[in-house]
């Protein structure tokens, strides 16, 4: 291994994985003591099965219940999408840790190689959909920003070095290691600026959003059934 | 930071947005990723396709935009690489007016299809707030605000009014039941029960008043009205204003403690019961030392606790739900409302999509007093209408008299054939009424005497209206016909006149007890009439009540810097509702007849 392909694995990552935990601490300090969180004085309503505890805990896990909100409900590609690209992120991220940490459970495990090759190709496609959709639907161009069309174009770019260096398969050169892992180190540097955070808000506005929909007896939402229909003639 | 100078409003809307995002909203400002997952609950989104300014996210874009560049780092060193941007002059606050005011109804149904939980309407609200608090909102929400602060009530009902129809009431009560000790009491204190209501109930509805008190009356409560704090409804929930919010929950629950009273009971009104119930504790700072609960929680518990008796075959049409927004989707009143209608209907029958997922009357959020908006309100509303449309039903219920009148706007648009009802009336309607309820207290008359005096009673009641004198200013004959008919009928000398100025002129040389006036005729509209008759000094007195078919004109008198009139009723006018307005206006009583 060559000491560009040594230092991009390991020292760059680790500086980089610094500057992002130092980033993302003085972040969550900022929400925290500069936005103090209102507080909810009512009694609770609704369903008396629940609880604000039962509705943070069910927001948090709405992301894994497709059958729950209408809008992945009624759009299950979307949905499918979502779960791959999301899946292809933290298989990324892993590799990162797997290549220079762990190279022999790599090599020792070849399927491991090609999950990880398969689901950031799958990963990648979609990234590539994601960016047509983005480009193409007239409601999706007035909602982005330059930052949305980057950070996915970042994120596309980067599955498909994470599948191309999948299997740390360095024998017809290092070009595709050194790529994602430069990528990675960008990733993680960029990251905390740009809207890819949102992991770090999704606990946050989902934990509010759910304690208050739970003392409210909203959360668990009870499914809209089809009820009455008109039929032709009546 | 640009060097642009900036307005005074926008120096102030900046100032105060940095002291107003809490960490819920700091959270909706941070998380949206504009996937665009939530574009299409958006009602306004599916009537408009291809207007990319009604989508959620868009709308939140731009109140986001300032928190970016004032708040947020990125935005603050690359704003145009997130959007961020700042507000400078009065302009461009006023197209955030039409936009947070105008394209949303704070309905939250994109809120909960967010899968990272932004709750636009949330966010909306405060944009409101902000606006508001430097004088920039729809008129009509000024207006209405001026009236809740001012008068302690949205609709600017006066204290002797609102006594004045609770009498009234009680009097067609004791009739209706034969029971002269009925009551609606009026500040009594150490009862179970405090019953606050919605203003319009005074002044368009007061049938559902009559129809609580009958059923509190078979139940055997005991209960009270307060004459003060009685409005349980909040314009601080729509225009955003919190002080406003604060102040008017806390009147309300400052009129329970008063009185000594156990149980808030709010009347069936969605923006009512999640201000006072839910958000009334957060404005005003209160931990609230009673218990507070919808009326449709109070019928239902009646029925349960078999305090009354109901049948269901008292009501035998198809009956559909629509769920308020507030109710619902922030206040969790699901099946309360489903059961108790399954107990006083035979036939209902659900609209698709309900509950948590249904979509807004599309009159929410304050959007019946912003005439402004009403073209874009009422194309919005074809998604309610095709809703209602499939369920096939006679009547759809709701529990919320904002949603009333935005359901009856709707349906009136696109021609559906429905009537809107509410649970209180449906509940009344259904009761069994035992005699040992009632008192029947026999008066002794003379036996030479009481023949003609009975037969006198009975002829005046037969024609209530009997000495009045009517003005019919309506340019459609058969509207005219009808309401001439209907009041002629009834005992009243009735006039009419086709036009503005006809009208005006007979008014002047007539002096008419009161005026019905129609909104769209030829010439001098309705509220080129009114506002002429306001500014008479000979009519300005006179009893007014607009009959019009075009809510998209209320504008024409509701914006108007003078005093609302003593009446509005919606085309197409029934009998029962025309006299039940004109005799309360001109306080005539079946029994108490000039
Ligand atoms: S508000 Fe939520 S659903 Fe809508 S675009 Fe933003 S993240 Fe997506
Ligand atoms: S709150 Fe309701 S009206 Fe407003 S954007 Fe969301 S879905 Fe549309």
């Amino acid at each position: 291994m060559s000491e560009a392909l040594q230092f991009a694995q390991t020292t760059l990552q680790e500086v980089a994985l610094v500057f992002m935990a130092v980033v993302y601490m003085l972040r969550l300090r900022w929400i925290f003591k500069r936005f103090p969180a209102a507080k909810e004085r009512q009694g609770s309503t609704g369903n008396p099965d629940t609880n604000p505890r039962k509705g943070f805990l069910y927001s948090w896990a709405i992301i894994g219940m497709p059958w729950v909100m209408e809008s992945s409900r009624t759009k299950p590609i979307m949905y499918g999408m979502f779960v791959i690209f999301h899946i292809g992120v933290v298989v990324a991220i892993a590799e990162s840790f797997i290549i220079p940490y762990a190279p022999g459970f790599l090599a020792a495990n070849p399927w491991l190689g090609t999950f990880i090759q398969v689901s950031c190709t799958a990963a990648c496609l979609v990234g590539v959909l994601r960016f047509i959709r983005r480009v193409s639907d007239k409601g999706m161009r007035a909602i982005s920003s330059p930052d949305d069309y980057f950070s996915l174009l970042l994120l596309t770019v980067w599955f498909a070095f994470a599948a191309l260096a999948g299997t740390n398969d360095a024998s017809g050169g290092e070009g595709f290691l050194l790529t994602y892992f430069w990528m990675t180190a960008f990733f993680l540097v960029y990251v905390p600026f740009s809207k890819i955070s949102h992991y770090l808000y999704y606990p946050i506005t989902r934990y509010y959003f759910g304690k208050s929909m739970g003392n409210r007896g909203t959360y668990p939402i009870v499914k809209s059934v089809p009820g009455y229909v008109k039929t032709a003639g009546e | 930071m640009s060097t642009q100078t900036r307005s005074h409003k926008a120096t102030k809307v900046l100032e105060r947005l940095t002291k107003k995002v809490n960490r819920q909203i700091a959270g909706t400002m941070l998380a949206c990723v504009h996937c665009g997952q939530c574009t299409d609950s958006c009602h306004y989104v599916q009537t408009n396709p291809g207007d990319e300014t009604f989508i959620p996210a868009w709308k939140a874009d731009r109140v986001r935009k300032l928190f970016k560049r004032h708040m947020d780092w990125t935005g603050r060193v690359i704003p145009w690489w997130v959007k961020a941007s700042s507000v400078y002059t009065d302009e461009e606050l006023e197209e955030l007016r039409d936009i947070v005011f105008g394209k949303c109804t704070n309905c939250r149904r994109c809120s909960i299809n967010c899968p990272m939980g932004v709750d636009f309407a949330s966010m909306n609200r405060m944009a409101r707030g902000l606006l508001v608090s430097v004088g920039i909102m729809p008129e009509g929400v000024s207006v209405v605000s001026k009236d809740q602060w001012e008068i302690g009530n949205q609709m600017g009902v006066l204290k002797e009014d609102y006594l004045d129809t609770l009498e009234w009431m009680e009097e067609e009560l004791q009739e209706e039941l034969e029971d002269p000790t009925l009551k609606i009491p009026v500040d009594k204190e150490d009862c179970e029960i405090v019953y606050t209501i919605n203003p319009r109930e005074a002044k368009y509805d007061p049938r559902s008043i009559s129809d609580a008190a009958k059923i509190f009356h078979v139940a055997g409560e005991s209960w009270t009205m307060p004459s003060e704090g009685w409005d349980m409804t909040n314009f601080g929930l729509f225009s955003g204003d919190d002080d406003l919010g604060g102040a008017v929950a806390k009147r309300v629950y400052e009129a329970v403690e008063r009185l000594n009273g156990k149980t808030l009971v709010m009347s069936e009104c969605g923006h009512g019961y999640r201000s006072t119930r839910c958000e009334g504790p957060n404005w005003s700072q209160t931990d609230l030392s009673f218990k507070a609960e919808s009326s449709v929680d109070t019928m239902l518990r009646y029925i349960k606790e078999r305090r009354i008796k109901v049948d269901k075959s008292k009501n035998d049409f198809s009956v559909t739900f629509h769920d308020s927004c507030n109710n619902a989707r922030s206040c969790g009143l699901f099946e309360e409302p489903r059961e108790l209608l399954r107990l006083v209907v035979a036939d209902f029958r659900e609209m698709y999509p309900n509950r948590a997922e249904n979509y807004c009357c599309t009159g929410g959020g304050g959007a019946m007093s912003m005439s402004e908006y009403t073209p874009q309100r009422l194309k919005s509303a074809k998604v309610k209408a095709d809703q209602l449309i499939a369920t096939g039903a006679d009547k759809v219920v709701t529990s919320c008299h904002n949603c009333v009148d935005g359901l009856n706007d709707c349906i009136k648009h696109y021609k559906v054939g429905m009537e809107v009802t509410q649970l209180v009336n449906l509940v009344a309607d259904a009761l069994i009424i035992e005699p040992a309820k009632t008192t029947v207290v026999v008066e002794e008359v003379p036996a030479a005497a009481s023949a003609p005096v009975v037969e006198e009673k009975a002829a005046a009641a037969a024609r209530p209206l009997t000495g009045r004198k009517i003005l019919v200013i309506d340019d459609e004959p058969d509207v005219c016909t009808f309401l001439s008919t209907v009041l002629e009928d009834n005992g009243a000398q009735v006039l009419t006149a086709a036009d503005g100025d006809t009208g005006l002129a007979l008014a002047r040389s007539e002096k008419p007890d009161l005026v019905t006036l129609d909104l769209n005729m030829p010439g001098k509209d309705g509220g080129q009439v009114y506002e002429a008759m306001r500014a008479d000094d000979e009519l300005k007195e006179l009893n007014v009540v607009i009959v019009s078919g075009k809510p998209e004109l209320r504008g024409l008198i509701y914006d108007k810097d003078v005093r609302k009139p003593e009446g509005y009723l919606d085309k197409p006018v029934s009998e029962e509702t025309l006299l039940t307005s004109v005799r309360k206006i001109l306080e005539v009583g079946e029994d108490n007849v000039n």
